[in-house]
């Protein structure tokens, strides 16, 4: 009798779908999956979210705080104020690069944090720099998104991040310049440092929060700008190559928290100047 | 098909029984379907794809790999095109069949390992229309893919079955392809 073939390509299908799922149950890799699951039932809020003020700002010529809008001009390179920082997190002042205007231009500070927007683009990019390793972030708020990771020598930073994403710069104890390559677009900015926040307030930098909305892993990162500006992204499946990518709710600068999807956000602080978050 | 009373001729009855064979195959096919998104909403996605050596990232070798399928499902159409006589001062060359069920069997393999790490790592998501129609369209081509595979054999249809099975499990694979890798590569670019 004849084979049935058509019968037997399903189940040559088959048998090819469980090997592939019996491998991907056995990869190493897939450990990874997810303590946290259970996440809190979401209640119906989906889309309620507003967006940070970020993306009215497409920003033009000018300085990258120069050209945000209203909210962030406290900020001007240069005039970060020395004085201690109200809610920085308890470093010795001294290891602190505070004071801009006394140190030679040349100086590259061993622990910094840098934060601005991009010269175009609405984005937002924070530099995170400690001990010889740095972590960045840009993100426009809607699906652009990258997180950069790599080592920081001799006043340079060349971090790579998933997708293509490369970050080149070059700082100093005053500013951060270069650019951002994200989602095939480049990104130029000049970032200053920046640390402290008013009181009460978290101070600015790069923020993420982890946590799992309808059985997804998602991962949120923040920029907040001095003055309280920030641009936010979610991005889900933060684990695999394929990271969609959303609006991040406001982060409430006073609770450090954000509300997504009827999931409460925990956001911690990625910072150079602690080494919280490397 | 319910039986018909006396009033109708006997050739509509033959219709119906044809018909009556595509009762099983549909029903497992749509089984098929289900399992698969039952078994993607269920399952916690691990998030975590295995990686190959020579592309970039997962997504890329997904990607390719769908777009592989995707062009051997235009060879599927197209030579069924000719085994049909539909194109125009074409006539069927002696090795057409064997290129259609060559092109349709390499087509459903390498759709496989997508389908399985897509089930598997991201699971059955709703959180945007183009995951959600990804979700639906993946299920959905299994279980057409299944029901093809199940009526191919079988004698006595009506001529309009297999054109139609085959039409369906196409334009499934088309949206997956354009829900996936099409909005992966202009995300991200074309590269590997």
């Amino acid at each position: 009798m004849k084979p049935n073939m058509p019968l037997v390509t399903l189940l040559a299908g088959a048998a090819l779908g469980v090997g592939v799922l019996i491998a991907s149950i056995l990869s190493p890799s897939s450990a990874a999956s997810a303590s946290g699951y259970g996440a809190t039932p979401a209640a119906s809020a989906t889309g309620a979210v507003k967006p940070a003020p970020a993306s009215s700002a497409p920003g033009g010529a000018g300085g990258a705080s120069g050209a945000a809008p209203a909210t962030t001009s406290a900020s001007t390179p240069g005039t970060v104020p020395a004085s201690t920082p109200g809610t920085a997190p308890a470093t010795a002042p001294g290891t602190v690069p505070t004071a801009t205007a006394s140190v030679p231009k040349a100086d590259v500070p061993p622990k910094a944090d840098y934060v601005a927007r991009t010269d175009s683009g609405g984005a937002a990019v924070a530099i995170s720099v400690h001990a010889g390793k740095a972590v960045a972030y840009m993100c426009n708020g809607h699906a652009v998104a990258a997180w950069l990771r790599g080592t920081a020598k001799a006043g340079k930073l060349e971090l790579t991040g998933k997708n293509g994403a490369r970050l080149d710069v070059s700082y100093r104890t005053g500013k951060a310049t270069g650019s951002i390559m994200a989602d095939g677009t480049k990104y130029a900015f000049s970032a200053p440092l920046v640390h402290g926040g008013s009181s009460g307030h978290r101070p600015p930098g790069l923020y993420e929060a982890t946590a799992m909305v309808h059985g997804v892993p998602i991962k949120a990162g923040w920029v907040v700008l001095p003055g309280g500006g920030q641009v936010g992204s979610v991005e889900y499946f933060p684990g695999s190559d394929i990271a969609p990518t959303a609006q991040a709710p406001v982060l409430d600068l006073t609770t450090g928290t954000a509300q997504y999807d009827g999931v409460t956000l925990v956001a911690s602080l990625i910072s150079g100047l602690t080494g919280s978050g490397f | 098909m319910t039986a018909q009373p006396d009033a109708s001729p006997p050739a509509p009855v033959d219709v119906s029984l044809g018909i009556g064979k595509l009762i099983v195959p549909s029903l497992i096919g749509g089984l098929v379907a289900l399992t698969l998104g039952i078994y993607g909403g269920l399952h916690h996605p691990a998030g975590v794809v295995v990686s190959i050596p020579g592309f970039t990232s997962a997504g890329y070798v997904k990607s390719w790999l769908a777009t592989i399928a995707t062009v051997f499902a235009i060879v599927q159409v197209i030579s069924a095109l000719v085994m049909y006589g539909k194109i125009p001062r074409v006539t069927a060359p002696s090795w057409i069949g064997t290129l259609h069920q060559w092109s349709g069997r390499i087509a459903f393999l390498v759709a496989v390992p997508v389908a399985i790490n897509c089930l598997y790592g991201l699971g059955f998501q709703t959180y945007s229309t183009r995951v959600l129609l990804h979700s639906l369209f993946g299920c959905a081509f299994f279980g057409a893919f299944t029901i093809k595979m199940l009526i191919l054999p079988k004698r006595g249809l009506p001529g309009w079955t297999l054109p139609l099975a085959g039409a369906v499990v196409f334009t499934l694979l088309i949206g997956i392809w354009f829900t996936s890798a099409f909005w992966f590569f202009s995300t991200f670019g074309l590269h590997h």
